[in-house]
């Protein structure tokens, strides 16, 4: 049995060297410069001006909104993935059942997906807007509220607001994986349970949720990804608010290299590579506690 | 049990319904674009806001369909999205049924690197992207985009494809490698059947996120005519002019390619499984 | 640095060629690719090509206006002139990639030259203007395009702002004539307030956007500035007493919901609503106003602190830079020669609903009625200190803390700006 399943080397290379080429090409290529900029000194126009040793990234540790950023980055991500895969679980089931009119509901479900993040951020600017929106207008018309909300000025609102739309374009995809996921749970599993009489609930708990768990990790591992380095959203809805009160750490590096004070492209990549290195530990731990590879090896 | 007798009665009904309801959360804001694309720019930032346009407009799209400038983005949208599906499917599927099916010194490390390589925001790569195709002379070209698309969406097919291809029970090629097949024949005639869910799947995500790709565009792509339509509509919307019935409207239009798309190969999501049969 | 990483590079061109053909994509490339666009590069060789990066004002005007010119350019010099347009929300991001990697454009259209002139990459006009060109420059646009006596920004276009009213509210609110005074501004505001159904007397945008011009406008009409006599005056006390001023204008909600969080174009729709009393404005907004046809406006100077104040006008320009390579001077010097004949630049700066930068461009511009008011000014226009590469930065500070205020203290956030201001010059 396992020695079937050996592979050595050269034949390994040859299956995976496409990938690892374009990986090698388009990716390390570009990271390697990634850190080289982290330690050099710039000047504001992107001159670089020699080395800066470690300066850059004490620049960013030292820089006072640094745990307003991070504090805004964990509700961010935790929120809008948790919401998300919820969500999406209970909108994939319904997907997978029969009734009339499925596939159209389908293909709407896909459009936050397809429609360009950076214009669906646009698009809730408008509608969250405090004078122009349409939410408030129609809260205001069924007498929800009686003054309009200041949904992406008033501090209280701005980071659910900002989640809300998080979710709503994160769950078309993850719905889409869980969608494929369940497709391939095989139905005699299902016969089986329902002929021993156990009830939707309990079939759902103890078939469907363990069949899914690897489409489960993997929407989630993408997800903290995705979410984590999603930057038009976030840029977009608050772009009316000075300082750095609402931003994760994407669109803190970014600021740092072009609309902050630093105005500094050395301290964005230190923050860059900060990012990164966030996002991996954040990943290994959540496969260690879910005991990926275990699954994996199993 | 009277319960679920009732429902099993209604839901022929209800079911349908839940589905409208369930279209509508997703589409509203969508909806909201529509209407606003059928009003005069000014009428989208009026204040009261009016749910109805309080003046149609109805020359927006046909402005916009007619709109050279636009009709140069679409193509080059088109170009790129299509290219970069293609090279993704064709240098993941291998890789993915690889560490699937056989054990190699490295395989976990693999898996780890394609996944390190979305760790990397886009915004903080592309300046050495661009140095990279700078240095090739491929600034301004499709294939810098095509090629850079291709890899930054890699790790989500190599990654569902890999739990697909995982999930197949060993039994079902066991037969045909009896039979002689080789590993190559085998992912062909049966594995990708089998698996055409989550090749649908991973086809689906490339193509859409090569569609909505803007940054790396945004830097590589400085000659108008190759701009995708992610960065070029922001032209209807400057500091100066607003023309949000226009750039909503090109949106809606952007909308619909990925729409048909999946429209066309939606249903391969569900069946092609008969997997559990061997079980 | 460039002869180190060549031998990697070409490798990785191998690599990147090899897997291209490999999958059969080596078609899909479309062009031959814009990256040899230095021209003559090291060899000495003179350019026959080059680049001009222009930010984009409107859709319909800025790529017709430099596609027609490149043809006009290429039909008088033989040169070729490669026309990339970049949106003002990204332009900042490209030029810093470009000049990352040592591949500036030649010409770089942007709102800011000193900190480029300071990093020594720009040619001066000393190099690239014709003296006819430059003595036709108004001399307030000359001043501020100069940095350590030599000049480096060329003006490719300019603004004022100047105080629009609403001539409907004003005339529901019982008001006569536009306010000469803050405090007669304050009255008419609080009147137009006063109105009801949503009506707000001033739009009041000190949101991130830009900040530092509304600012400037009201500080400068109570003698204020950002530098005096060489100096960083940001915390004087005129600018403390203007913030303040501003401050107490959102505290008796006489402006808009959070101007603090408003960005210059919410307040402009706010007007263009109808609902607005006043808003500081400029000839833009002007233009979208005339093709709405909803409000009936008017535009007057700006209200000074002092009683029988002279009224001070805010202007902005933006600028054409050029990168010193090697080769393109004499390009460049014939892009200015023909950018900046009669019409070619009035032509633009006519279709982008702008103001000249020319002597001879206000004379051609005298005709327009609606121009009238801002036309005077323009030559005594005030302008920020775009020629100190500090304020690049002290501008950005500005942006991102100076809405803070409006809930805060405006003496604490204008005493840090100062503290930042005098630790970056």
């Amino acid at each position: 049995m396992k020695r079937r399943g050996e592979a050595s080397g050269p034949v390994a290379l040859l299956w995976l060297g496409p990938a690892l080429i374009l990986i090698a090409g388009v990716v390390v290529y570009p990271a390697v410069e990634l850190v080289k900029a982290s330690l050099s000194r710039y000047s504001i126009t992107g001159l670089r001006k020699g080395d800066a040793g470690l300066e850059n990234f004490r620049g960013v540790l030292a820089n006072e909104s640094l745990g307003t950023v991070l504090t805004n980055t964990l509700v961010w991500v935790v929120a809008v993935v948790v919401l998300t895969i919820l969500i999406s679980l209970g909108v994939a089931q319904f997907l997978t059942k029969d009734f009339w009119g499925r596939r159209v509901v389908r293909w709407a479900v896909i459009v936050p997906w397809a429609a360009s993040l950076v214009i669906t951020a646009r698009l809730f600017s408008l509608i969250y807007s405090y004078y122009y929106g349409t939410l408030n207008a129609l809260l205001l018309k069924l007498h929800v509220i009686s003054t309009p909300i200041d949904f992406l000025g008033d501090d209280r609102w701005i980071m659910p607001s900002m989640v809300a739309v998080g979710v709503f374009v994160s769950i078309p995809f993850t719905a889409y994986v869980f969608v494929a996921g369940l497709h391939a749970i095989p139905s005699d599993v299902y016969e089986a349970a329902r002929i021993d009489g156990a009830s939707p609930w309990k079939v759902w708990r103890l078939i469907t949720l363990p069949l899914l768990r690897p489409a489960v990790l993997v929407a989630t591992v993408l997800n903290m990804i995705y979410v984590f380095n999603s930057f038009p959203i976030i840029y977009t809805l608050n772009e009316s608010n000075p300082g750095f009160g609402h931003d994760t750490t994407i669109t803190f590096m970014y600021k740092l290299a072009f609309k902050s004070a630093e105005k500094d492209v050395g301290q964005s990549a230190a923050a860059g590579l900060f990012n990164v290195l966030l996002i991996l530990v954040a990943v290994v731990v959540y496969l260690r506690v879910s005991r990926w590879r275990e699954e994996e090896q199993s | 049990m009277n319960g679920t007798l009732s429902w099993r009665r209604i839901r022929p009904a209800a079911m349908p319904v839940i589905g409208l309801a369930v279209a509508l959360a997703f589409l509203w804001p969508y909806l909201v674009m529509l209407l606003d694309a059928f009003r005069p720019s000014g009428d989208v930032v009026t204040t009261p806001a009016s749910i109805l346009p309080r003046e149609w407009k109805w020359t927006t799209f046909s402005e916009v369909v007619g709109d050279e400038r636009f009709r140069a983005w679409l193509l080059t949208s088109v170009v790129v999205a299509v290219a970069s599906t293609v090279i993704v499917v064709l240098v993941a599927v291998p890789a993915a049924y690889f560490t699937a099916r056989f054990r190699f010194r490295g395989r976990i490390a693999f898996l780890f690197l394609v996944l390190i390589t979305q760790m990397f925001s886009p915004t903080s790569l592309v300046v050495g992207i661009y140095r990279e195709f700078f240095s090739l002379n491929l600034v301004n070209t499709y294939l810098a985009l095509i090629l850079t698309n291709a890899a930054f969406n890699l790790a989500f097919a190599v990654w569902i494809l890999h739990g697909f291809f995982a999930s197949i029970p060993k039994e079902v090629e066991e037969a045909a490698e009896l039979d002689g097949c080789g590993p190559v024949t085998r992912l062909r005639r049966i594995m990708l059947p089998l698996t055409l869910p989550g090749l649908v799947t991973a086809t689906i995500f490339t193509f859409i996120a090569a569609w909505n790709e803007y940054v790396v565009a945004l830097t590589l792509m400085l000659d108008d005519s190759k701009k995708p339509l992610t960065v070029g509509i922001n032209s209807y919307v400057t500091g100066y002019e607003q023309n949000w019935d226009q750039l909503f409207g090109a949106s809606i239009i952007a909308i619909v390619p990925v729409v048909i798309l999946f429209a066309i190969i939606e249903k391969h999501l569900v069946g092609g499984l008969t997997a559990g049969s061997v079980k | 640095m460039r002869t180190t990483t060549s031998g990697h590079t070409a490798a990785l061109r191998w690599g990147v060629l090899a897997l291209g053909a490999g999958l059969g994509l080596a078609a899909c490339s479309g062009g031959t690719g814009a990256g040899s666009a230095g021209g003559g590069g090291n060899s000495g060789k003179k350019a026959t090509t080059i680049k001009l990066v222009a930010a984009e004002y409107s859709k319909d005007h800025t790529k017709a206006f430099w596609d027609k010119f490149a043809t006009d350019y290429k039909a008088k010099t033989g040169n070729t002139l490669e026309v990339q347009i970049v949106s003002w929300d990204d332009i900042d991001q490209q030029s810093s990639t470009m000049v990352q990697n040592n591949n500036p454009p030649d010409i770089l259209n942007l709102n800011a030259y000193a900190s480029y002139a300071k990093d020594g990459l720009l040619y001066s006009a000393d190099d690239v203007l014709s003296s006819s060109v430059k003595s036709d420059l108004l001399d307030a646009f000359v001043k501020s395009g100069t940095y350590n006596g030599k000049m480096y920004g060329m003006p490719d276009l300019s603004s004022a702002r100047a105080m629009f009213y609403n001539k409907a509210l004003f005339k529901k609110a019982g008001i006569a004539a536009p306010p000469k005074t803050w405090a007669e501004f304050e009255q008419d505001a609080t009147k137009v307030a006063g109105l009801g159904d949503g009506s707000i007397g001033y739009g009041l945008p000190l949101g991130p956007e830009e900040s530092q011009g509304e600012f400037s406008i009201w500080m400068f009409n109570n003698g204020g500035d950002w530098k005096k006599d060489g100096k960083w005056t940001i915390n004087s006390p005129e600018n403390v007493e203007t913030l303040t001023f501003l401050k107490s204008l959102a505290t008796k909600k006489l402006t808009q919901n959070n101007p603090g969080k408003t960005n210059r174009q919410d307040a402009f729709d706010l007007f263009a609503s109808g609902k607005v009393g006043m808003v500081v404005g400029f000839s833009p907004l002007a233009a979208t106003l005339d093709g709405a046809k909803k409000v009936d406006y008017g535009v007057a100077p700006m209200p000074t602190k002092a009683d029988g104040g002279e009224p001070q006008t805010f202007g902005v320009t933006d600028y054409l830079m050029a990168f010193k390579k090697t080769g393109n001077q004499d390009a460049v010097k014939a892009f200015y020669d023909l950018y900046y004949q009669k019409d070619q630049v009035n032509t633009f700066i006519k279709a982008e609903g702008f103001l000249p930068v020319t002597k001879s461009g206000i004379e051609q511009f005298k005709s327009d009625t609606k121009l009238a008011t801002y036309l005077e000014t323009l030559p005594n226009a005030h302008l920020t200190p775009t020629d100190d590469p500090t304020w690049d930065k002290v501008k950005l500070a500005v942006q991102q803390n100076l809405g803070t205020a409006v809930t805060g203290d405006p003496k604490a956030v204008l005493d840090k700006l100062q503290k930042s201001a005098e630790a970056g010059s």
